[in-house]
């Protein structure tokens, strides 16, 4: 069988990235890669296709290896996505080859020097993932002995030779159901299909239908699908179920009434456009376009695969964005991590045993950020803006927020451009990627808490190309033509979820099973109906549409199927060739789930505040605050996004001389018009330890203050929420959870900032094994992200962070109060302390409106709000960015320095005012009571504070820069 | 005479949009043309006097940046690309463009031999995509980049490593190929330093042309920086210009190579900025 094996030339980038972490454990080498391609078809050993996947110039083919000790191949499990495979394949159909011949990738390293076997294995550890991955080593004298590695040809081979679709016995005791529903429907060999993640209580209301409506026992596929449907990944019940005295929930009590009641007071005012009822909210971005944003977690599958779970994430997110409406164009991502320190190795189990460990912090850090980087860059989309933040209770389940923002006409087709709705009679399509058995149980699985039990299957990894063509033909061909009447999203619970949410704008639908085009042969219907292969779209097309846009999208490289039919039958039908093996009312499937009224209690937490020395030597202290993981430079995630595609970066994620990682963007994503788009963010997790209120309170003021203190029109400024909750089924952990949403509640309505989009993932606790095989639970921070995207009404009038020129004035504004509770000054310390920062919502309102004045009127040179680590921090930042020294008194602040320079206070913004605009500016401020001067901009190159400190900037560069350089 | 412009698209190319407005706003009227309606029509690059392949990720650079993009040009193209640069025309490859261009042989070029691959656009020596701004030095007669001696635009690429064996490279010198150079902020030769050289090219190489100079293969993509407010400094200038009570020109380096496009084929911009 043909294989082709590319050997790249010496001195090639990624062999040299081997040595040196080779190097870096002390192992001298030399490496070459090897890239290989599989078929079992003779075409690939053709001149054309290896002319398509080798350079003379640099690479030689098929070549004898000698001057080698080990040899290290790395190649995908079968049925994991190979997306160079998949070119692969695509350069064979185009040299000839007839359709269908799968080509495979792996990737061969040839090592020579000072390693053993055990150094291989250690190596692969590093740069394998065995849940996805095959890893073969070899030591020369065997490669030579058999002739090379030897062919492995990773081919899917299902048997399926049972039934359409099983029955299932709901008819059995309760131990029963509640193994069902934990470990799934029973096979005939006794093994289980995998978690249902359905309860009791959810059970019984499946049984008592199926009896007494439909008087016969559910089919596996359907209880699959209610099994998808009623998830909390998909069905949100916990914001939706009544909560103590909260009769409506917490989504639409404290969420969606923000969003109304802000709406109301707005009147003509009012931005939003469509929010909460698609697959991201839009709201008004000139006369001609809105702008859309929604912001996804991808948490579960990125701690198994942390680069499937962030690629999957992010290019799931675009489709969020396309499937808006009658279809938004991507134009700016977003990201944010949540982490623990990758310079420690924790020691944690899935098992008892002790044989599967978790993936370290490092992996976990490179493989979620490349995720985004695959994705985001391969499909021409600029991702400037996001974050990083790091808590070792995040070691078994990091957070991934991926988020997508579109822009849409405001008229499409005479019609407004985010109404679309399926019309009975209309055809359902499939656009895109093929199914496989990837992703089954996706959407069950992120739903419960991780542990030994979690499915390898419900990991995926994207294929932005594959995306990307049929996604620039819908945004920027087809759309137009009015083609089609409705298009969502192909995301967890796949067409299970995507046809069932279509069908209720038509009442109903009728799929044949058998018409889906497969990867491979050989899946039961089921998982077919279930599964959540990437990369595909639902659209609903009336009849006589149908081969135009399927001819279309194969002259642009993507394929489209009609599958089936939306009725008004109220109905949910499946066939599978001709045998009905779903029949159940739409009604049921999504208002059948019994309502689960929850309970909560709370306590605050925290401690007493410390009594804490001051610090002998400030430098020495601010230096190392510079250093914390919270606080350093994150500029090695900046470099690798392509944050200038599409032309319209304004403000990027680096800015000044001095290189300083900013949190707000500004972005001009019409080349014809002045306007832009403002997208910050706002997070502080560890606040929950004290009081989750305060946490959420102070993460939408930061959200609100960064896209502020950047120029965006107070105004025109809408917000996102991501809940990431641990042991939502606890009732102190509901107390904190109602109490955070209370707090947004009264600052969003206040600020009269609505929210148009959100998600939650309850379960973010891992459950596993220590050191010495002791059972633990490691739960993360609740943790809420309020994402904030608003106008800036001419992008002339964005404010960056650096400080322009010597002799400008800086002011603090703001409240500086003794509020280091859960800072980063105490966490440095070892404590937790009881002072959380509160959020002063009237005065910031009136900071805000005051600001975006003095904005408009240019008078601020730069501004940066104070956030993680206080106001010593935050001058810090500045004077790197510009490169220059600043000399600074605090006395007017009523605290010991420590307190003054570290105190976490919201609600504040440091800025510098060239001298020829202090006038204007203090009289623009004048009715603000809660403004300092507090020194200037000087020709040093030193930052001096109070006489206590006195450090050159250099020094702070460095240990700004240093902690997270060589990742 | 109005010249048109053709800027491919599809299968990952991602960067037709702006750049096609990087034309128009010179006053040039052009398409953007997925290449297989390319394929279909090839009749129509006759009616077309400047033709792009822009930025992007062709199958996710996926065995070889530009690689299966250039195979796919080459099976259907070849003959009508060559006797496309056999006319008055030019082209111009940016970043995945460049890697496409290098791939086809359409440059270098020696002797108006096109087809042949001389030249390696390949990974970075940092193994990581990186996007920055950089400094690059000019001299070319090529008319794509007439009277433009340095520019500050970003680079955005995980294969930007030009690489060549020393007779390709002394062939490139002598016949003043080597169009585009990384230098450090100062003008200086970057040396192959990063970041200056952000990628490890040899001899800091960003950008070549074939022999004629009409046919510009660059890394850098001067049309993520033609406009003032897309400089990675626009605060900074914005601010400096305030005090100083001046207005900011609209247009940044990166606008030359569109501007002399133009030029070159005797169109008028619409309307001076």
């Amino acid at each position: 069988m043909p294989r082709i094996e590319v050997l790249s030339h010496p001195d090639d980038g990624r062999a040299k990235q081997i040595e040196k972490a080779l190097n870096a454990k002390g192992k001298k080498t030399s490496v070459r890669v090897v890239d290989v391609y599989t078929s079992e078809h003779e075409k690939i050993a053709s001149k054309d296709f290896i002319e398509s996947v080798s350079n003379p110039v640099t690479q030689q083919v098929n070549v004898v290896f000698d001057n080698f000790d080990w040899a290290l191949e790395i190649g995908f499990l079968p049925g994991v996505t190979d997306n160079v495979g998949h070119t692969a394949q695509e350069i064979m159909e185009l040299i000839g080859a007839d359709n269908d011949n799968q080509c495979y990738s792996a990737r061969l390293y040839l090592i020579k020097g000072d390693v053993n076997k055990a150094d291989i294995e250690d190596l692969s550890e590093d740069i394998a993932n065995k849940l996805i991955q095959r890893v073969s080593i070899k030591d020369a004298a065997s490669f030579k002995k058999d002739g090379g590695m030897g062919e492995i040809i990773p081919k899917v081979v299902l048997d399926n030779k049972g039934a359409a679709a099983d029955e299932v016995n709901l008819d059995v005791s309760d131990a029963e159901l509640e193994i069902i529903g934990k470990d799934g429907i029973e096979n005939a060999d006794g093994t289980r299909r995998g978690p249902l993640g359905l309860s009791l209580q959810y059970l019984h209301a499946i049984r008592d239908y199926f009896q007494n409506v439909e008087g016969r026992a559910p089919k596996d596929i359907e209880l699959e699908t209610l099994a998808q449907t009623w998830s909390e990944h998909c069905k949100h019940t916990i914001f939706a179920s009544p909560i103590d005295n909260i009769k409506d929930g917490i989504y639409r009590h404290y969420i969606k009434r923000a969003t109304n009641d802000i709406r109301a007071a707005k009147g003509e005012k009012d931005i939003c456009v469509s929010v909460f009822s698609d697959n991201a909210g839009g709201i008004i971005f000139n006369d001609e376009y809105l702008i859309t944003d929604k912001v996804e977690t991808h948490n579960s599958p990125s701690a198994l695969d942390p680069f499937g779970g962030s690629i999957t994430g992010i290019v799931g997110v675009n489709r969020d964005c396309v499937g808006f409406g009658q279809g938004a164009k991507p134009i700016i991502n977003r990201y944010g991590f949540c982490l623990a320190d990758p310079r420690t190795e924790p020691e944690y189990y899935r098992d008892k045993n002790k044989t599967i460990p978790i993936l370290p912090p490092k992996t976990i850090m490179n493989g979620v950020v490349q995720g985004v980087e695959v994705g985001g860059n391969c499909s021409g989309i600029p991702t400037p803006q996001g974050f990083v933040h790091f808590d070792d209770r995040y070691v078994g389940k990091p957070l991934v927020f991926v988020g997508t923002i579109g822009l849409i006409p405001r008229e499409i087709n005479g019609k407004p451009g985010h109404i679309k709705g399926a019309k009975a009679g209309d055809k359902i399509v499939m656009v895109g990627g093929r199914v496989g058995r990837d992703g089954i149980h996706g959407a069950t699985f992120s739903s419960v808490a991780l542990d030994e039990g979690s499915p390898a299957t419900a990991v995926q990894i994207g294929d932005p190309i594959t995306q990307k063509k049929f996604s620039d033909a819908i945004v920027k061909e087809i759309r137009g033509k009015g083609w089609y009447n409705g298009i969502t999203d192909n995301g967890a619970g796949g067409l299970a979820s995507s046809v069932g949410e279509m069908a209720e704008q038509s009442g109903g639908f009728h799929l044949e099973l058998e018409k889906v085009p497969l990867k491979y042969p050989g899946m039961s219907p089921w998982e077919i109906w279930i599964s959540e292969s990437q990369e595909r779209m639902t659209l609903s097309v009336p009849k006589e549409n149908c081969q135009k846009i399927i001819d279309f999208l194969a002259k642009r490289g993507a394929e489209a199927t009609v599958i089936g039919t939306y009725t008004d039958t109220g109905r949910a039908h499946i066939t599978w060739n001709g045998e009905t093996i779903m029949d159940m009312a739409m009604d049921f499937l999504h208002d059948g789930i019994p309502e689960t009224p929850l309970t909560t209690t709370f306590t605050e937490g925290g401690e007493a505040e410390p009594d804490i020395a001051e610090p002998s030597d400030y430098n020495q202290t601010l230096l190392e605050m510079m250093g914390r993981l919270n606080i350093c430079s994150k500029e090695f995630v900046a470099t690798q996004y392509d944050h200038n595609v599409q032309g319209s970066a304004v403000l990027g994620p680096i800015q000044g001389k001095g290189r300083v990682y900013a949190e707000t963007s500004v972005s001009k994503p019409v080349l014809t018009s002045e306007k832009g788009v403002v997208l910050s963010q706002g997070l502080f997790p560890r606040y929950s330890d004290i009081d989750t209120f305060y946490m959420a309170a102070s993460a939408l003021d930061a959200s609100v203050r960064n896209a502020v203190a950047a120029g965006v029109d107070f105004e025109q400024l809408a917000l996102l929420d991501n809940f990431c909750w641990c042991s939502s089924d606890e009732p102190e952990r509901l107390g904190q959870l109602k109490r955070a949403a209370e707090a947004i509640y009264d600052l969003a309505v206040l600020y009269g900032t609505p929210f148009i989009s959100g998600k939650d993932s309850m379960f973010n606790d891992f459950k596993g094994f220590d050191a010495d095989g002791n059972p633990v639970k490691i739960s993360a921070p609740p943790t809420l992200l309020v994402s904030s995207i608003g106008v800036i009404n001419n992008v002339d009038q964005a404010i960056s962070l650096s400080p322009k020129a010597v002799g400008d004035v800086v002011y603090l504004l703001g409240e500086t109060e003794d509020e280091l509770g859960a800072s980063e000054y105490y966490d440095h310390l070892g404590h937790i302390g009881k002072n959380v920062p509160k959020v002063h919502g009237p005065r910031n309102v009136m900071l805000y409106k005051i600001y975006c004045t003095a904005a408009k009127k240019r008078l601020i040179s730069s501004a940066l709000p104070v956030s993680h680590g206080g106001l010593g921090v935050a001058l810090a930042k500045k004077a790197i960015a510009g490169q220059m020294g600043l000399d600074i008194d605090l006395s007017s602040i009523d605290l010991r320095t420590d307190k003054a320079l570290f105190s976490e206070s919201q609600g504040r913004i440091l800025v510098t005012v060239a001298p020829q605009n202090v006038k204007d500016f203090e009289k623009a401020f004048k009715k603000f009571h809660h403004v300092r001067k507090i020194g200037h901009v000087a020709h040093s190159h030193k930052l001096k504070i109070n006489n206590v400190l006195d450090v050159e900037i250099n020094k702070l560069d460095e240990a700004y820069k240093a902690p997270l350089r060589d990742y | 005479m109005t010249a048109k412009v053709l800027v491919l698209a599809g299968y990952g190319l991602n960067c037709e949009e702006e750049t096609l407005h990087a034309f128009e706003y010179n006053g040039l009227k052009g398409n953007i043309r997925h290449i297989n309606d390319l394929i279909e029509n090839p009749a129509e690059l006759k009616d077309v006097q400047i033709l792009v392949v822009p930025g992007g990720f062709s199958y996710g650079d996926d065995t070889g940046s530009g690689n299966a993009f250039a195979q796919k040009m080459k099976l259907s193209l070849m003959d009508q690309l060559k006797q496309f640069v056999a006319r008055d025309t030019l082209t111009l490859g940016i970043c995945n463009g460049c890697q496409i261009l290098a791939n086809l042989g359409m440059v270098p070029g020696f002797d108006s031999k096109y087809g042949e691959r001389l030249v390696a656009v390949t990974y970075n020596l940092t193994a990581r995509y990186q996007c920055r701004w950089i400094d690059v030095q000019i001299e070319s007669a090529s008319p794509w980049l007439d009277g433009a001696s340095s520019m500050h635009i970003p680079v955005a690429h995980g294969e930007g490593r030009f690489m060549m064996d020393d007779k390709t490279l002394k062939t490139l010198e002598s016949n003043g190929q080597l169009a585009v150079k990384y230098v450090k902020p100062d003008g200086s030769a970057a040396g192959g330093q990063f970041p200056y050289n952000p990628n490890g090219s040899t001899a800091d190489i960003a950008g070549i042309t074939d022999q004629s100079g009409k046919v510009l293969a660059i890394m850098p993509h001067p049309e993520r920086g033609m406009f003032t407010w897309q400089r990675d400094d626009y605060t900074e200038l914005k601010d400096a210009a305030q005090r100083e009570g001046k207005t900011l020109p609209e247009t940044a380096d990166g606008m030359a190579l569109f501007k002399n496009a133009a030029r070159y084929f005797e169109v008028a911009k619409k309307d001076v900025a």
